[in-house]
């Protein structure tokens, strides 16, 4: 689903963001990306987006060249994907039906279709009832779970989730990433960058661990940290 | 792109519009402002040509046939002359009436006449021409007439009307073009800012895969729309302020006694008028879109 091979990130201020990074993530697996603020890790979501090139290297998702797409590409490329923000960046002066169906007018879907999976999607993530409220009128919970119904509405083939908790109390988190949990079983696989401890010790999936854009531990199950004195 | 997409991308920009209702109004306002003054411009000029057209067809070119042609020779001449294109109506003036007039010049200096009778006086033609500007072309072809003696026409003022005729075309030309730019310029400036505040919603809709022109065509219905409204509203202002100015003008200026001066009736360019607005209005509201979009779909 996702290589990276040797890549290496410089922005155009002269930063280095990753540096000779390679690893795969294979279909309908669960990863999460962890590391400390600046470490890189939301570089990796970005590359993972195109919305960053790489420097050299060589990045592929969904069996696709993000190196070489041309731009007009883009779009088609990121309908194949899910994504979730810390901020939740839903559109604010659309209701919650709206945001998430937006997703599927997008693509140019049948009315028939999102009238069908808009209210599934909805269902998924437990917010049927607040389908004609507005954003600013949902708990940041609430909000996040918006996002995640609209991320995998179109049933995206890979879910990226770029400190989805950053902004929500350990009881939320908990739950946003059981959700995160139910649609990575039903095939759909799952990246997750945060810094959050708490979930990642309760999770016990796959931890990259990324430090001065420099993997230093992949490791299936893993902890938030190897580092017990730290915890 | 599918007719529903168009439906939805209509939709999208009226809703827009209706959303953030506080940049559109603001939008409507200039634009109906910068059309209000070139409405005022555009009629100031289309008023002035149309006077001086009314002047233009004033001067008379005055034909003299030979001295030695009697009358019937003459309105031989005439004949040919009213054969040409560009004379509009000719009228002979006979030897006698001729005289009556001169006579009328010299009224009460008689003495100076004594003696003389109309036969001194030449047959001459009074030609209207449909355009003063054809003055020059037509001399040539008048004196080429056998037994045309001269030709008369004021050519200073056909000059002088030519000279502000093209002075006034240029400058509204001019100034149609500079109202147009200030106005676009205006518009981008304004819909950069109802895009600068939906910046976010623009890179909402590029994570979740909007294509560009996706994201671009709700904002530019939503400039077209602007712009439709602010034509109608600087339409209104003008026609209403223009009627009022026009039929107290007209009124007045008979009174005094002068009658060729006229300001042109709203309901004959009306139809013009709001033709012009809509196409300027909505173009500028596109434009203006278009531009301030551009910068923001580079992610």
């Amino acid at each position: 689903m996702v290589e990276f091979s040797g890549v290496t990130k410089k922005y155009d201020n002269g930063t280095l963001a990753l540096s000779d990074v390679s690893f795969t993530i294979n279909d309908g697996e669960f990863v999460f990306i962890v590391g400390p603020s600046g470490s890189g890790k939301s570089t990796i979501i970005k590359l993972m987006l195109r919305e960053e090139v790489a420097t050299s290297g060589k990045v592929c998702v969904d069996d696709q060249d993000l190196m070489s797409m041309e731009k007009e590409k883009i779009p088609y490329f990121r309908r194949r994907l899910g994504v979730v923000f810390q901020d939740f960046r839903l559109l604010p002066k659309k209701t919650v039906y709206e945001n998430v169906a937006f997703a599927m007018e997008i693509t140019e879907a049948l009315p028939k279709e999102i009238r069908r999976r808009v209210p599934m999607a909805l269902g998924l993530v437990g917010l049927s009832r607040k389908a004609p409220v507005y954003p600013n009128q949902l708990s940041g919970g609430e909000q996040q779970r918006v996002s995640l119904a609209r991320a995998i509405v179109n049933d995206p083939v890979l879910l990226l989730a770029d400190e989805p908790t950053g902004n929500l109390d350990p009881e939320i988190s908990w739950e946003i990433m059981q959700l995160l949990e139910s649609i990575n079983n039903r095939g759909t696989t799952v990246v997750v960058a945060t810094h959050d401890k708490n979930i990642v010790d309760r999770m016990q999936k796959r931890v990259i661990e990324i430090n001065k854009g420099k993997i230093i531990r992949d490791q299936q199950k893993g902890l938030y940290s190897n580092d017990t004195k730290n915890d | 792109m599918t007719l529903r997409t168009i439906r939805f991308m209509i939709k999208e920009g009226a809703v827009n519009t209706y959303k953030n209702k506080l940049m559109s109004l603001a939008s409507i306002c200039i634009v109906s402002a910068s059309l209000v003054i070139f409405g005022i411009f555009f009629l100031i000029s289309l008023n002035i040509s149309a006077n001086m057209k009314i002047f233009g067809e004033q001067p008379e070119v005055v034909v003299f046939c030979e001295p030695d042609m009697d009358e019937a020779q003459a309105s031989l001449v005439g004949e040919k002359i009213s054969d040409l294109d560009e004379v509009s109506s000719v009228r002979m003036v006979t030897r006698k009436e001729y005289f009556e007039t001169v006579k009328e010049m010299f009224e009460g200096n008689t003495g100076l006449l004594e003696n003389l009778d109309e036969t001194f006086l030449p047959v001459k033609f009074n030609l209207m021409l449909g355009d003063y500007e054809k003055c020059d072309d037509i001399e040539e072809s008048l004196k080429n007439i056998d037994g045309v003696w001269d030709v008369q026409y004021p050519k200073k003022v056909v000059e002088f009307i030519r000279s502000i005729s093209y002075w006034l075309r240029f400058l509204s030309i001019l100034l149609i073009i500079v109202l147009l730019l200030i106005a676009t310029f205006i518009m981008e400036n304004t819909i950069k800012l109802t895009v600068h505040a939906r910046e976010k919603e623009i890179s909402i809709m590029q994570y979740i895969g909007a294509t560009d022109g996706y994201i671009r065509w709700p904002f530019i219905v939503e400039g077209v729309i602007i712009g439709f409204a602010g034509a109608i509203i600087a339409y209104a202002f003008v026609a209403y302020g223009y009627t009022i100015i026009a039929d107290s003008f007209n009124n007045d200026i008979l009174q005094i006694g002068i009658e060729f001066i006229r300001l042109i009736d709203i309901r004959d360019i009306s139809f013009l008028l709001v033709l012009l607005f809509i196409m300027m209005g909505t173009l500028v509201g596109a434009m203006g879109s278009w531009m301030s979009i551009r910068k923001y779909l580079k992610v």
